[in-house]
């Protein structure tokens, strides 16, 4: 029924939209002109192309009606009556801007008679609408890979039977075998050990550690052919995966999808002093392994879950974060356009990051490459429209769009005004008071005497103080709740909550946020839904109903998105390179039964990240050597096939807290806050300086300041993720100013000196036991004889006390030291 | 066969030394398809006109009625409002202002340049005025950064990125895209950010020109004299060579053991570039270092100067300050002043070279002032027209592109975009601004999106 009234709300606005445009009736000479010069020429020439007859009407414009004709197309007006230079029709036949009809230009007085048309306002007869209706065959768009349903596949026949360890290498040896590749051979306990502490928790292990490891294996680390016995390698992989700093590693990793910043970036860039709570909530959620599907859900709607303790109900809020950190453009005037943009962004993020889509894509016109109306966009911003943000911000200094935050006391939660605006109702209220205090004395004075004129008089001021009361209130209740003292401190939190009249929104015509079109029913997407998604209920945003979307058994994308991320940190590559792109123009899976034999898996047992990197860690393929001989390189180049595992550049976090925890000062302590919670709000670069986030810190790369266009030093310089955008896979520079922060920054200079007295005092006074030490600290293993001896010729030779700062410094600059192998 | 890069590395790591693995390096490997920089120079598609770019970016919005867009008109209607007029309605409530300034026609050619600039005057054949420049909003951040990256609604990378992404560089002593003193907001970063483009792309900032390291970052080490550090490199260099020798799959690591060497190189190439003492003093005088007013200004742009002839492909310098909502006639005076022996001298300097055939000098602010104003000595900001200019690699000399409506409000003929700016300046590079791609989730961007025509008739 509700679709049925929307219906009929949507051509009653069209026939009045109609009616507006035929304010004037055009004239018997008006239509003479039109059918004699204009007319034909448009049959002649453009109906082909532009018509509702035409197939796959061109550019989004038909020129057969009279709304289609004003409307335009994807890249602007077609006519707009009067104004020549608007009327993209125009400059197109004039060849100016697209060239149109595209074999040869109209004759200069047909144009002549185009422009005559348009400056007397255009007058056309031509009835009935013309929106644009591009028939998507969603059954057809739905054979494509990614929409097809998650099906467990049988395990694949093998010639060699004997290789495999888990599913996982029966899926990879297939492959290997149709493509008559032979896998490479297992990687030496020494590099493993490397390995599996980096991916694990993103820290190499000390000495001691391998050393633990290795007894437990039963070998000295080196000795090649010797199995290493998987029983070793699961207490490893247990232990880690219980430590703490598990969820520093990973969350980090969801933290780059997640576009996680401590500012707005853009223009105007404002501090997000509460950002911090958001990245606290990630590491926590996976340290504790929270089901998948229940972080997904969390992050978009936590704030309509039910919750049992205050505690519940504080992380289930700071997981909304992940929709009000993005970017903003907070100097933008049109209030409309930065809602939409916001609008956009969340559904940027919610797409490519749970579904691997480009739904941003249809915010103008309908998806190019996939099967993504721009009228679903409109739906799925429906439900972020009925959102409200709260992302903070002072205002004031080129803030248009300072925000609020969300003061959580309790279980309650409710709206509060950051900087600028609570200021600014301090001052009010301050003014109010004093002129009530004033009216108040003024009152007391006439009413000691009773004479008529001071009775009008005191009547009056009643009726002012009634009115300046009313507004007092009105203002203490905006104003920030810390200003009154009785209360406690609300904690502040960045997230999302339910606006108070949830709404379905227009489209808006090539994605302008004042062009409005029809009203779209909120909803999903048709391509990802098997059957037909129900709308969701009129009386909430939509969003719970969208997460549960996402997550639901039958969505063929969430799962496998996530699968192919666990797989990309762990190999280098997802087994889909396009990690955020899992539509038409994405890349097709190397491995697609593999893929869904994972996703399918992860579904039923739970959704367990924990239990998912151990089963991927645990596959003979993951635990393979680098190395491997010249023919693999030749006939794999890319290792798409898998024949081996990636030598791997660690990431700018890992690099630091490997220098960290080598020269012993690393501070495995979370940090409380930010750096950025001590500033406090402020425009970074403007009244509040970039130098204020100057890393002194020895704690974890994972609790550096984030703040957008002042990323700290050493990670900006080995690539860390621009924390605008949402991050796929990290790029991978080799670049001369890495080089030079090696060899010359003030940090690695002290890392190696620290390093070195490390080295001294460990290892005593022996040359030989203190390069093994140091070799030992920075790559995890002991020198090769050879690397011994050129070691030993530099310390002698150099002969004073720098030389071991010197020794230490080579080892952490060496190429070694970032790799993992 | 020609011999694979990982074999020059071998024999290199048994004990060849630096010297013959650098001379090895340089002619057997740089031909090998193992490793191939990022950076390394690329056939354009086209013949290309210029072959670096001196971006000079007027920070503010410089007035362009009262510099470069001669609109005598104006002293005709000093006082009226100009908002009768059809398309003018921004201007309603505002009275036009005469320029306080007086135009000459200059050089053979006869270009009007305003008295603000006596030194560029001289120069008046080599330029190629635009006055039909325009852009899409009338605001700093916005325009600054649509200037700079073509979008001011989206993170995009920036127009010196895109043109290391097309062409590499030249030197590969130093960094390909160097920007000296940017803005820290309005867009800070974006403006010569790589955005999606891989980060090696983006541009290399300097915070002045007075700091030996000129801002690069780490480019001296406090700790060892460049002997030590060739010896503890030595030793490093060695342990590299093993490992890629190890793990021949891998071609980042011979990027690693090369970057090393470009790092090594740049420590010295860099301050000896940055040293300006290695200048005459007719140099010096040229480009007004010395003097209060354009020492500054002219130690950036001879900077500039000794970027373009090591090779480097893009380099840009901004001026600050020319946003006069109020104060014109002082402060844009002193602005023109700073600025204008130095711009001058470098065009001289460059010609004087034989560089200025192709290199292309662009001067630009993100918009123009209005013609019409509120306040007797400010002008607003004007965004439907304004003027920039262009010198050098590829365009027509002492020539008027392009015109604003009578009293310059808004472009009129020859409509010059930003997008237009940004296809006609990748043209002039060699650059097919269509051509130009880069697949980023799943799409082909270009600097120019879908818009961008090259303004053919301005070619020379």
């Amino acid at each position: 029924m509700r679709i049925a009234i929307s219906i009929l709300c949507v051509t009653v606005y069209s026939v009045f939209t109609i009616s507006l445009l035929n304010a004037e009736e055009p004239t018997k000479a008006d239509i003479e002109f039109f059918e004699t010069k204009i007319r034909p020429v448009l049959v002649k020439h453009c109906y082909k192309c532009h018509s509702s007859k035409s197939k796959e009407p061109k550019g989004g414009l038909l020129l057969d009606t009279r709304n289609g004709i004003r409307r335009g197309g994807d890249t602007g007006h077609g006519v707009v009556p009067g104004e020549l230079d608007e009327s993209q029709i125009i400059s197109a036949m004039r060849y100016e801007s697209l060239e149109m009809p595209p074999n040869e230009q109209l004759p200069a007085s047909v144009i002549a008679d185009f422009e005559k048309w348009v400056k007397r306002g255009a007058p056309d007869p031509r009835e009935g609408r013309s929106l644009i209706q591009r028939k998507i065959d969603f059954d057809k768009a739905r054979t494509y890979w990614a929409y097809q349903p998650i099906r467990k596949p049988s395990p694949p026949v093998l010639r060699d039977a004997s290789w495999p360890r888990t599913k996982i290498d029966e899926f990879i040896l297939a492959r290997l075998e149709a493509n008559q590749l032979q896998p490479a051979t297992d990687a030496e306990p020494i590099q493993l050990v490397r390995r599996i502490y980096v991916d694990l928790i993103g820290l190499p292990p000390t000495p001691e550690q391998v050393d633990a490891f290795l007894a437990d294996c039963g070998t000295s680390g080196t000795a090649g052919g010797t199995e290493i016995p998987q029983e070793a390698i699961e207490r490893l992989i247990d232990g880690l995966l219980a430590s703490p700093q598990f969820g520093e590693r990973w969350g980090r990793h969801w933290l780059d999808v997640a576009r996680y910043g401590e500012s707005t970036g853009m223009e105007r860039n404002y501090t997000y002093p509460h950002a911090w709570r958001y990245r606290d909530y990630v590491i926590a959620s996976i340290n504790a392994d929270k089901p998948f599907d229940r972080f997904i859900v969390e992050q978009l709607a936590g704030d309509l879950l039910p919750a049992q303790t205050e505690d519940e109900r504080y992380k289930n809020l700071v997981a909304t974060g992940f929709l009000a950190i993005g970017p903003k453009s907070l100097n933008e005037r049109n209030r409309e356009q930065f809602a939409m943009d916001i609008v956009d962004d969340q559904i940027d993020v919610t797409s490519r990051a749970f579904l691997g889509l480009t739904v941003s894509c249809a915010r103008c016109h309908d998806h190019k490459f996939d099967a993504i109306p721009q009228a679903e966009y409109y739906a799925l911003a429906g439900i972020f429209r009925s959102t409200n943000t709260f992302y903070g911000t002072a205002g004031g200094g080129g803030n248009r769009q300072a925000g609020q935050l969300i003061g959580l006391r309790g279980m309650s939660a409710s709206p509060v005004g950051v900087g600028g605006e609570n200021a600014k109702a301090g001052q009010v209220i301050k003014q109010l008071t004093g002129q009530i205090k004033k009216l108040d004395a003024q009152l007391k004075r006439l009413k000691k005497k009773d004479t008529p004129a001071n009775k009008t008089r005191a009547a009056k001021i009643e009726k002012q103080l009634i009115q300046l009361r009313k507004r007092l209130a009105a203002s203490k209740k905006k104003a920030k709740p810390e200003a009154s003292a009785d209360k406690e401190p609300a904690v502040l939190v960045m997230g999302v909550q339910d606006g108070a009249k949830p709404s379905d929104t227009k489209l808006r015509v090539r994605g302008e946020p004042n062009d409005r079109g029809d009203t779209i029913p909120r909803g999903f997407l048709t391509v990802a839904t098997k059957g037909t998604a129900a709308n969701p209920p009129g009386d909430s945003s939509g969003r719970l109903q969208l997460a549960e979307w996402i997550v639901h058994p039958d969505n063929p994308l969430t799962a496998r998105v996530a699968i192919n991320r666990f797989w990309q940190n762990l190999f280098g590559r997802g087994l889909v390179v396009s990690l955020n792109n899992f539509g038409n123009n994405g890349e097709l899976p190397s491995h697609p039964q593999l893929l869904d034999y994972l996703a399918a898996d992860f579904v039923e047992e739970g959704w367990s990240s924990k239990r998912l990197i151990k089963q991927v860690m645990m596959s003979r393929v993951y635990q393979l050597s680098c190395q491997s001989d010249a023919d693999l390189t030749e006939l794999d180049p890319q290792n798409r096939l898998l024949s081996r595992q990636n030598q791997r550049r660690m990431e700018a976090e890992v690099i630091r807290d490997a220098m960290l925890i080598a020269s012993g000062q690393l501070d495995l302590k979370p940090a409380e806050g930010s750096v950025v919670s001590q500033v406090g709000d402020g425009n970074v670069g403007r009244g509040l300086s970039a130098d204020r986030f100057a890393v002194s810190s020895t704690k974890r790369s994972v609790y550096l300041p984030i703040v957008r266009a002042a990323v700290p030093e050493i990670l900006r310089i080995f690539d860390f993720p621009e924390p605008s955008i949402i991050a796929a896979q990290r790029d991978v520079t080799t670049v001369p100013t890495q080089a030079l922060y090696m060899l010359n920054s003030p940090f690695v200079l002290g890392q190696s000196k620290a390093l070195a007295e490390r080295v001294i005092e460990n290892a005593g006074p022996s040359h030989r036991d203190r390069i093994v030490r140091a070799f030992r600290l920075t790559l995890s293993r002991p020198p090769s004889d050879d690397e011994l001896a050129r070691a030993e010729q530099y310390v002698t030779d150099g002969n004073d006390d720098q030389v071991w700062t010197e020794l230490c410094h080579v080892l952490i600059a060496s190429a070694e030291f970032r790799y993992i192998h | 066969m020609p011999m694979l890069r990982r074999d020059v590395l071998k024999a290199a790591s048994c004990g060849f030394g630096y010297l013959a693995f650098a001379g090895l390096a340089s002619n057997a490997a740089e031909k090998s398809d193992r490793y191939e920089s990022p950076l390394a120079p690329k056939s354009p598609h086209i013949e290309p006109r210029a072959k670096r770019i001196i971006f000079l970016c007027m920070r503010g919005g410089p007035s362009h009625v009262d510099t470069f867009d001669y609109k005598p008109e104006l002293e005709n209607y000093a006082g009226k409002s100009p908002g009768e007029a059809s398309g003018l309605n921004a201007q309603k409530g505002r009275k036009l202002m005469p320029s306080p300034w007086k135009f000459k026609q200059h050089g053979d050619s006869g270009l009007p340049i305003s008295e603000l600039y006596p030194h560029l005057s001289k120069q008046a054949d080599e330029l190629c005025l635009i006055n039909g420049a325009h852009t899409d909003l009338p605001n700093h951040p916005q325009a600054l950064v649509q200037l700079h990256t073509g979008s001011f609604q989206f993170v995009r990378p920036s127009m010196g990125a895109w043109a290391l992404y097309g062409l590499g560089t030249e030197n590969q002593d130093l960094p390909g895209f160097i920007t000296i003193k940017p803005p820290s907001r309005l867009g800070g970063a974006q403006n010569y950010g790589s955005a999606f483009l891989p980060a090696v792309y983006q541009g290399t900032k300097i915070d002045g020109v007075k700091s030996v390291d000129g801002g690069i970052g780490n480019i001296q080490n406090s700790q060892y004299d460049q002997a030590k550090q060739r010896k503890q490199l030595e030793l490093m260099q060695s342990l590299n060579r093993d490992l890629a020798s190890r793990f021949q799959a891998n071609s980042e690591l011979d990027g690693v053991i090369e970057s090393y060497e470009l790092a090594f190189r740049m420590q010295t190439a860099v301050p000896d570039l940055m040293d300006l003492t290695r200048e005459s003093a007719e140099i010096h005088k040229l480009y007004g270092i010395g003097n209060g007013a354009t020492d500054e200004f002219g130690r950036m742009c001879l900077m500039a100067r000794r970027f373009a002839e090591a090779g480097v492909r893009f380099i840009e310098l901004t001026h600050e300050g020319w946003d006069q909502h109020n104060g014109l006639r002082d402060r844009l005076g002193r602005n023109c002043k700073a600025t204008d022996q130095p711009i001058a001298g470098l065009i001289a300097d460059l010609k004087q070279r034989d560089l200025l055939k192709d290199t292309l000098i662009v001067w630009s602010g993100e918009f123009g002032r209005t013609p019409a104003v509120r306040r007797e000595d400010g002008r607003d900001h004007n965004a439907t027209g304004f003027s920039m200019w262009m010198a050098g690699g590829g365009v027509k000399r002492g020539f008027r592109y392009g015109a604003t409506d009578q009293f310059g409000i808004a472009a009129e003929v020859d409509k010059f975009h930003t997008h237009d700016f940004h296809a006609t300046t990748l043209h002039l590079l060699g650059l097919d601004h269509t051509k130009l791609t880069y697949r980023y989730g799943g799409r082909d961007f270009r600097l120019t999106d879908v818009y961008g025509r090259v303004a053919k008739d301005l070619l020379a």
